[in-house]
């Protein structure tokens, strides 16, 4: 029996603990988790991206009753307003661009036919998926969507709710809860592994596999065994975010916003009950006053609570699994949710630990080659997500700004100067075997933060002028047809998951 | 595109590679207003050449219109789907590395852990029995996917071509498609002042310029060496150092696979086409001489054996690929070891990856750097398969094996190869040719047998697992037997065709 102790219980600590209990032979493991109710966790409003349906599919959960629960709302994309020059704005969808024609991809064709006068739409109109953010519509997708109309969907929901429906499902599947906080960590004199757990109330808890969830305390892996932190703030320079929740008010949004600000961004996230509002920001250019003022002006409702302030540092843990802890969440590293990836980060972890998990007779439960596998596909992930997310900062016109002078000021990483360059010559975009994001991802943005390529990849020419703009046009014609046949996003929460949908059916008849 | 993006490129070279080179830049970049031009260089092909290529050359003669039938029926080659290898000293069991899946999920979780651990519970039946190319492989029949075979898993075939036969028919649609062509007994780089190529100049003060460069010229890399690019070798990678090519008796039936045979001082592979069996053997001079090497091949391939020729075989990798304004395709690039016959999958990595980042204006120093970056990886990752073949091997007492197990290894496959035998658990990187089946097919061949699985796997009572086992192996016996046998196959698909 391999005992497994989960400190922290947050999103984090109940999502490992679920994951743990849904895949893992029981007769081998026994998975515990610490928490204290004296120490709040960061539940604020949580936007997600479309992974998180596979994760809680993995659990086998109803996703009806799950966004009941969590008062969930479905989010197709990300609305940037603001980024690039002041009235600016554009979708990130969870979804294609346009179709390949002759095996090249879209915009090579797209920008062939701007060139050669073909006049196309806009660049994102060719994605079913911010057509329907732009009409608040949302649908099912169906499996059966060619690549033009293809789109995927993630949720909005009460992060602290999400946590609170994933300690009741894994308690009632074996889970072990105890309550407490841990005062002491005991390492073994010999191996240096960690051994023991002291808790507040002097109980002691051992242990053969250690996962931190203590969130930017890091306890275990990095005040304990002091894993080396790599800042990143140089080019991430945001630390800390006021949040605060407000009444709803408008049309359910099926997107999350970000609008940019002077001193950072603010975020608006559509939940069922209420819309969650926060100002990432960085405390070396604006105060914390401030900031709290420019978000209460900026709420489209009556605020619910006063402001909330968090404090962070963005990078990461060298070692994200070092001996026999392995942390997850913001114990192992820190990005600004200016593309939803926090909860991304922890499944992707909970995923690569299962791979990877240390089993029963193992010789050694801190085995050096599965932590280092497990390394080496988290630092790939934090690296790209990272790179990802400067470029939101350094690609914009936002001059005279202290706060973005300063990061566009900065080296970029040369992995991301690259990726820049080599769609501004010629609209190239990275493609990944296993990463993150994807190829239609950095297109979004690049496109979105106003960059354009100077040419088209030559083989676009392959395919004859008139048959590329017929297609076009069609291209058009289906994703309009397609986003028709949706219902508004609102109608389709009343009828799937909202607490209230017979009795206002009912009153509105 | 923009002003200055290179029209006139020149392919300087020999044989397939030049050809490939040619037929795929004229059908991607022909309508772009590219002009193709090939100074073709004296061939350098010995009869007993062959071409054993790896599954990824279907689907570009497909892109490039170039039909089974007429490919088939004109090189008169064969089909095979997969490599049998064979340690003759005994000490360690023949394996398949067949180009298809192994067996199936079962209650949704990867197949290897399931097998491991029914192995761990007793089970006999070996890995490649569950895959159900190298079942039909074994049975010297051809696998033709259906809707069932496709639900079940994946399946792949390749070619064995005659080099001489498959150059000549790449030539003919490449000149036929409207490539110009130069002959030319020797051609040298003529420099820019800039340092860039302008030209070659040809035997009988011929001179041909432009100003794009393809450089096929084989191993010595011409027109990259007048450009100073810098060769490192692989040689504390490799133990070869001779290669050796012949002709022996043809083999009837045909098998749809090929068989390499390691013996003390090498190993000796056998790659059986409808005219003959063509031989590749590999060996080090340290440890024997030419004149030994062919008797000793002759016994261990079981065939007289005729038209050898003997080569050397220095791999190595040039520092960079693509230099100012030149990019260098094969073994002009890199050299590598005859094992798992690579050298046609290292020209279409380096076409398919060049298409993608041709020059679209005159400066592309962004896209040299991100095609020498891709380049470099996916070379290594190649490399690696072939080390760990090296690596990983069982032979008994020799110099040749027991160097080969001393053999240098990147950190890339250090790390895999202990991952694997830690988790069962493949580390696969970008830029990787070979896939997670391909890897599973050579480690456990070699016994790399894990120390652990997938726990999760541990959820299926071992009924469960053993009746799937057991629906696995029927599925595969009965869909084996409803294959044509490769020579039925090899009929019908040349019947099709008029012979050249």
């Amino acid at each position: 029996m391999i005992k497994v102790v989960i400190v922290g219980g947050g999103s984090a600590g109940w999502m490992c603990a679920a994951g743990l209990v849904a895949v893992l032979p029981r007769s081998h493991y026994q998975v515990t988790l610490i928490e204290s109710d004296e120490i709040g966790t960061v539940g604020v409003g949580e936007a997600t991206l479309p992974a998180l349906k596979d994760f809680n599919d993995l659990l086998g959960i109803d996703e009806s009753n799950f966004m009941r629960e969590t008062r969930a709302t479905f989010k197709l994309g990300i609305e940037f307003r603001d980024w690039d020059l002041p009235g600016d704005r554009y979708v990130h969808p969870f979804g294609s661009f346009g179709q390949l024609w002759g095996g090249i991809e879209f915009q090579h064709h797209w920008m062939r036919a701007r060139q050669r006068g073909l006049n196309p739409d806009r660049f994102e109109a060719y994605s079913c998926a911010i057509r329907a953010c732009q009409r608040n519509a949302f649908e099912f997708p169906d499996s059966q969507f060619t690549r033009s109309t293809h789109y995927a969907y993630a949720y909005h929901f009460d992060a602290t709710l999400y946590a609170d429906y994933l300690r009741r499902w894994a308690i009632g599947r074996g889970v072990q809860r105890m309550e407490g906080q841990v005062t002491e960590v005991a390492l073994h004199p010999e191996s240096g592994n960690i051994a023991t757990l002291t808790l507040k109330s002097g109980a002691r808890i051992e242990g053969d596999l250690f996962i931190d969830c203590t969130g930017f305390r890091s306890l275990l892996l990095g005040q304990t065994l002091g894993s080396e932190w790599q800042d990143w703030s140089h080019w991430l320079p945001c630390d800390r975010a006021l949040a605060v929740p407000c009444e709803r008010s408008g049309d359910l949004t099926p997107y999350t916003r970000s609008t940019a600000q002077t001193g950072g961004w603010i975020w608006r996230i559509p939940l069922q009950h209420r819309t969650g509002n926060g100002y990432v920001f960085s405390s070396r250019f604006i105060s914390e006053e401030d900031a709290r003022e420019t978000l209460l002006r900026q709420l489209d409702g009556r605020a619910l609570a006063e402001p909330k302030l968090l404090r962070f540092r963005a990078g990461r843990r060298v070692h994200a699994w070092q001996r026999n802890c392995v942390g997850i969440g913001l114990a192992s590293g820190f990005l600004e949710p200016l593309e939803s990836t926090s909860i991304f980060l922890i499944q992707r972890a909970i995923q690569d630990l299962l791979r990877l998990m240390p089993v029963t007779g193992a010789a050694d439960l801190a085995d050096r080659r599965l932590s280092d596998e497990f390394n080496r596909g988290s630092d790939a992930l934090y690296d790209r997500i990272r790179d990802f997310l400067i470029l939101h900062y350094v690609a914009n016109r936002r001059s005279g700004q202290p706060l973005w002078d300063h990061v566009r000021a900065q080296e970029l990483p040369p992995s991301l100067r690259h990726k820049m360059r080599l769609f501004e010559v010629r609209g190239h975009v990275p493609y990944y075997k296993d990463g993150f994001f994807s190829r239609d991802s950095w297109l979004a943005v690049l496109f979105g933060q106003g960059l354009r390529p100077a040419a088209y990849d030559r083989m676009a020419d392959g395919v004859p002028l008139a048959q590329l703009d017929a297609g076009m046009r069609e291209l058009l014609d289906r994703i309009h047809a397609h986003v028709e046949q949706m219902r508004p996003h609102s109608e389709v929460i009343e009828n799937y998951c909202s607490d209230v949908p017979a009795a206002r059916q009912v009153a509105s008849l | 595109m923009t002003a200055g993006a290179p029209r006139e490129v020149i392919l300087v070279g020999r044989d397939a590679p030049v050809w490939l080179a040619a037929c795929v830049l004229q059908q991607a970049l022909g309508t772009a207003g590219v002009k193709i031009t090939v100074v073709e260089l004296p061939s350098r092909l010995q009869a007993a050449d062959v071409y054993a290529t790896l599954p990824a050359l279907e689907p570009l003669h497909t892109r490039l219109r170039i039909e089974e039938s007429k490919l088939i029926g004109v090189t008169r080659g064969a089909f095979t789907l997969g490599k049998r290898f064979v340690d003759t000293s005994g000490s360690a069991p023949a394996f398949f590395h067949a180009y298809g899946s192994h067996g199936a999920r079962i209650e949704q979780k990867e197949f290897l852990p399931c097998w491991l651990r029914a192995r761990k519970l007793g089970l006999q039946v070996g890995l490649e029995d569950f895959c159900l190319t190298a079942a039909a492989a074994k049975q010297g029949r051809m696998l033709v996917p259906d809707s069932q075979i496709e639900a079940h898993g994946f399946t792949d075939y390749a070619y064995h071509l005659s080099a001489i036969a498959y150059s000549a028919l790449l030539k003919f649609i490449a000149l036929k498609r409207g490539v110009a062509a130069h002959q030319a007994r020797e051609a040298r780089a003529v420099l820019h002042a800039d340092g860039a190529i302008a030209g070659v100049e040809l035997e009988g003060d011929r001179r041909i310029d432009g100003d794009f460069f393809l450089d096929a010229t084989g191993e010595e890399g011409q027109l990259l060496s007048a450009l100073a690019v810098q060769r490192a070798s692989w040689r504390d990678h490799f133990v070869a150092d001779r290669v050796l090519a012949a002709h022996g008796a043809s083999i009837h039936p045909v098998p749809v696979y090929s068989e390499v045979r390691a013996w003390a001082d090498g190993w000796v592979a056998l790659y059986p086409t409808q005219m003959s069996t063509h031989i590749c053997v590999a060996y080090s001079s340290a440890f024997l001489s030419d004149e030994t090497a062919l008797q000793a091949a002759a016994r261990v391939a079981g065939t007289a054996l005729h038209g050898a020729a003997v080569r050397a075989c220095e791999p190595g990798r040039r520092a960079v690929a693509w230099e100012r304004n030149c990019v260098a395709i094969g073994q002009a690039a890199c050299v590598f070891d005859p094992v798992h016959s690579v050298d046609l999958q290292a020209v279409q990595v380096g076409l398919v990856h060049l298409l993608h980042l041709f020059p679209v204006q005159a400066d592309y120093g962004v896209e040299r750097a991100e095609y020498n970056q891709n380049i470099r990886s996916a070379f290594e990752r190649i490399r690696d398969f072939q080390c760990a073949h090296y690596l990983l091997n069982r032979f008994g007492n020799s110099s040749f094996w027991t160097r080969a197990r001393e053999q240098v290894l990147s950190p890339e496959l250090t790390h895999k190869i202990a991952t694997f035998r830690a988790r069962g658990d493949v580390a696969y990187y970008e830029d990787e040719t070979f896939m997670i089946d391909d890897w599973q097919a050579l480690l456990i061949g070699h016994g790399v047998i894990p120390e652990s699985y997938d726990p999760a796997v541990e959820r299926t009572s071992p009924e469960v697992t053993q009746r799937e086992l057991g629906r696995l192996l029927s599925f595969i016996r009965a869909k084996v037997e409803e294959q044509p046998s490769h020579s039925d196959y090899l009929q019908t698909v040349c019947a099709t065709t008029p012979r050249a």
